[in-house]
């Protein structure tokens, strides 16, 4: 188990470093230079003297590969720039801005899960049944409609024609409402592979033997295949974590909530690389340590590997 | 039966944006102050927006630019992918294993994420957004394409073939990518209603947009302040990307791999 885990957060390790490289090649490659456009920001006087001094104090003057050693040394030291926009320390908003994200991308995966199981099962329980078809239908609808959209949708309708929210208020219900519209996206898809895999394990010959003991059907199904298709369900929100953040970063700029992704869009807008760095590196951080936390529940699902 | 008349609504739907590209009935980008938010009727056919363009125009531009997004994902995930999977799978041993694992790493990063740097960078257009979207979902398709190839490669008409002294190249185009490329084909396909939502999303999102030329998702963006006044401003764009998505999920529908049917 521990050599397990250690090898796990050795590959996250390592594919973290590459992401990293990559994403930094991007940056640096870019066609706007960032010294020029700091100048202007901050309104400094252009000539030659500011630049080198700039250029030196941002080591812009070293070779690529130099940098990269420098801005991963201080990535992981906490160090992770200015920002252009506030002058503040990227590190430290991101550290603010981060807690509201994570609640929303984690609470929208979970509140998935939560009201998937109950679906799934259900739809198992009678194929061809109305969960069943209930959950296809959401399963393959969510797929073509933004979340943005059906959260532009709902504030009309609730927020306009019942006037049960307050649009655009950043109250607790848009709060609410952004889980809900996160949820929406994965719960439909969980359920169906809740269902097929409890499908999957009813032909089994074990669920033969539970049934002939005499458990009826409900009663084998949860008791001896749900934890298969439990399994299998946490296998699709690893791809499903991907998703999350998207859906979140549309909310944020949706909802105006103040959370990492609206910070990327305002310090874009001025042109600031160290934020979209940083910004990259937070979210392939989420999705190894959501693969790696699903990894590892899923290995204590498993009674074979434990 | 269905399927004909799903690719009967597709074909429609992709000659309507054909056509919107190059002819829209008004200008789309003429301000018109005193007919704002005006009701359709036959001389506006959905209407005016808030500074009294027509918005089945700016629709038309969108949708167009749109197509184009889709056009430019799948040819480069499907091109991209099959080329990179099967080389890797003939290439073998160690070098296959480092594609691949370069492979994976667009995977570890969402595709959305990486096309938003993309726009952050090098701005948001059809073509830059397209090519981003593309390159950052060839991943999967370069492991599915890797998979399917190996899979061919141990069938026994294909062992006989190179028994019978078939040089790799000739194995390759003759025997293995007519096998796989059919199954690579729908499964981008039935991708490619995803990048309809990813295209909308990056437009709504608005990094390194052009804020003069109109997307559904920038639609969506600019007229979500009229939801009080003018609704159906923001119902139209919504209303086109669902159909679009929906439309070419359909089509494809045939290959799921993931997805529990």
């Amino acid at each position: 188990m521990l050599e397990h885990t250690l090898r796990l957060g050795l590959r996250a390790a390592a594919s973290l470093l590459a992401v990293s490289a990559l994403t930094f090649l991007v940056v640096a490659l870019m066609p706007a230079d960032p010294v020029e456009i700091a100048i202007r920001a901050w309104n400094l006087p252009a000539n030659p003297a500011t630049v080198s001094a700039m250029r030196a104090e941002w080591g812009l003057d070293q070779p690529l590969a130099q940098r990269y050693f420098n801005w991963l040394a201080g990535f992981v030291t906490g160090d992770w720039g200015r920002s252009f926009r506030t002058g503040e320390p990227v590190f430290d908003e991101f550290m603010k801005r981060l807690p509201l994200s994570l609640t929303l991308g984690i609470s929208g995966l979970v509140l998935a899960g939560v009201l998937a199981v109950p679906l799934g099962f259900a739809a198992a329980l009678r194929p061809r049944g109305i969960a069943d078809r209930f959950s296809r239908g959401l399963a393959i609808s969510v797929q073509a409609v933004p979340a943005f959209w059906l959260g532009l949708l709902l504030i009309w309708v609730l927020g306009v024609k019942f006037q049960l929210i307050r649009p655009f208020s950043g109250g607790p219900s848009i709060y609410a409402l952004a889980i809900v519209l996160i949820a929406l996206h994965s719960i439909g898809l969980f359920a169906r592979i809740y269902r097929r895999d409890m499908l999957e394990q009813t032909g089994q010959p074990y669920f033969r033997t539970a049934i002939a003991k005499g458990l009826t059907r409900r009663q084998a199904m949860w008791h001896h295949c749900h934890c298969s298709a439990l399994y299998a369900m946490l296998s699709a929100v690893r791809s499903e974590a991907g998703w999350a953040i998207g859906t979140t970063a549309t909310l944020e700029v949706l909802f105006g909530l103040p959370g990492v992704s609206q910070f990327l869009v305002q310090s874009i807008s001025a042109r600031d690389y160290s934020a979209l760095l940083a910004y990259i590196m937070t979210v392939a951080v989420w999705m190894l340590t959501m693969n790696a936390a699903m990894e590892l529940t899923m290995r204590r699902l498993d009674p074979r590997s434990a | 039966m269905r399927r004909t008349v799903v690719f009967t609504l597709l074909f429609v739907f992709a000659i309507s944006l054909l056509a919107g590209g190059f002819w829209q009935p008004h200008d789309p980008d003429a301000v018109d102050i005193l007919s704002r938010h005006q009701r359709p009727s036959t001389e506006h056919l959905l209407g005016t927006d808030n500074l009294g363009r027509d918005i089945a125009s700016r629709m038309f531009v969108a949708g167009w630019r749109t197509a184009l997004v889709v056009l430019a994902v799948g040819t480069v995930g499907f091109l991209g992918g099959s080329l990179l999977g099967t080389f890797a799978a003939i290439l073998g041993g160690g070098t296959e294993r480092l594609m691949l694992r370069f492979c994976e790493l667009f995977i570890v990063v969402p595709t959305l994420i990486w096309a938003l740097t993309a726009a952050a960078i090098f701005g948001l257009s059809p073509l830059s957004a397209g090519l981003a979207l593309g390159l950052a979902g060839i991943g999967p398709y370069a492991l599915l394409a890797n998979s399917l190839t190996h899979r061919t490669l141990a069938l026994s008409y294909v062992q006989a073939a190179q028994a019978l002294g078939a040089d790799t190249p000739r194995l390759v185009v003759r025997h293995v990518l007519p096998d796989t490329l059919p199954i690579m084909f729908t499964h981008v396909g039935s991708n490619a209603g995803q990048s309809v939502v990813n295209y909308a999303s990056l437009a709504f999102i608005g990094l390194g947009a052009d804020p003069s030329k109109p997307d559904w998702g920038s639609m969506l963006f600019e007229y979500r302040m009229f939801i009080f006044d003018d609704p159906m401003l923001m119902i139209w764009p919504g209303l086109a990307i669902a159909s679009m998505a929906t439309l070419i999920n359909m089509a494809f529908d045939d290959v799921r791999p993931h997805e529990a049917r």
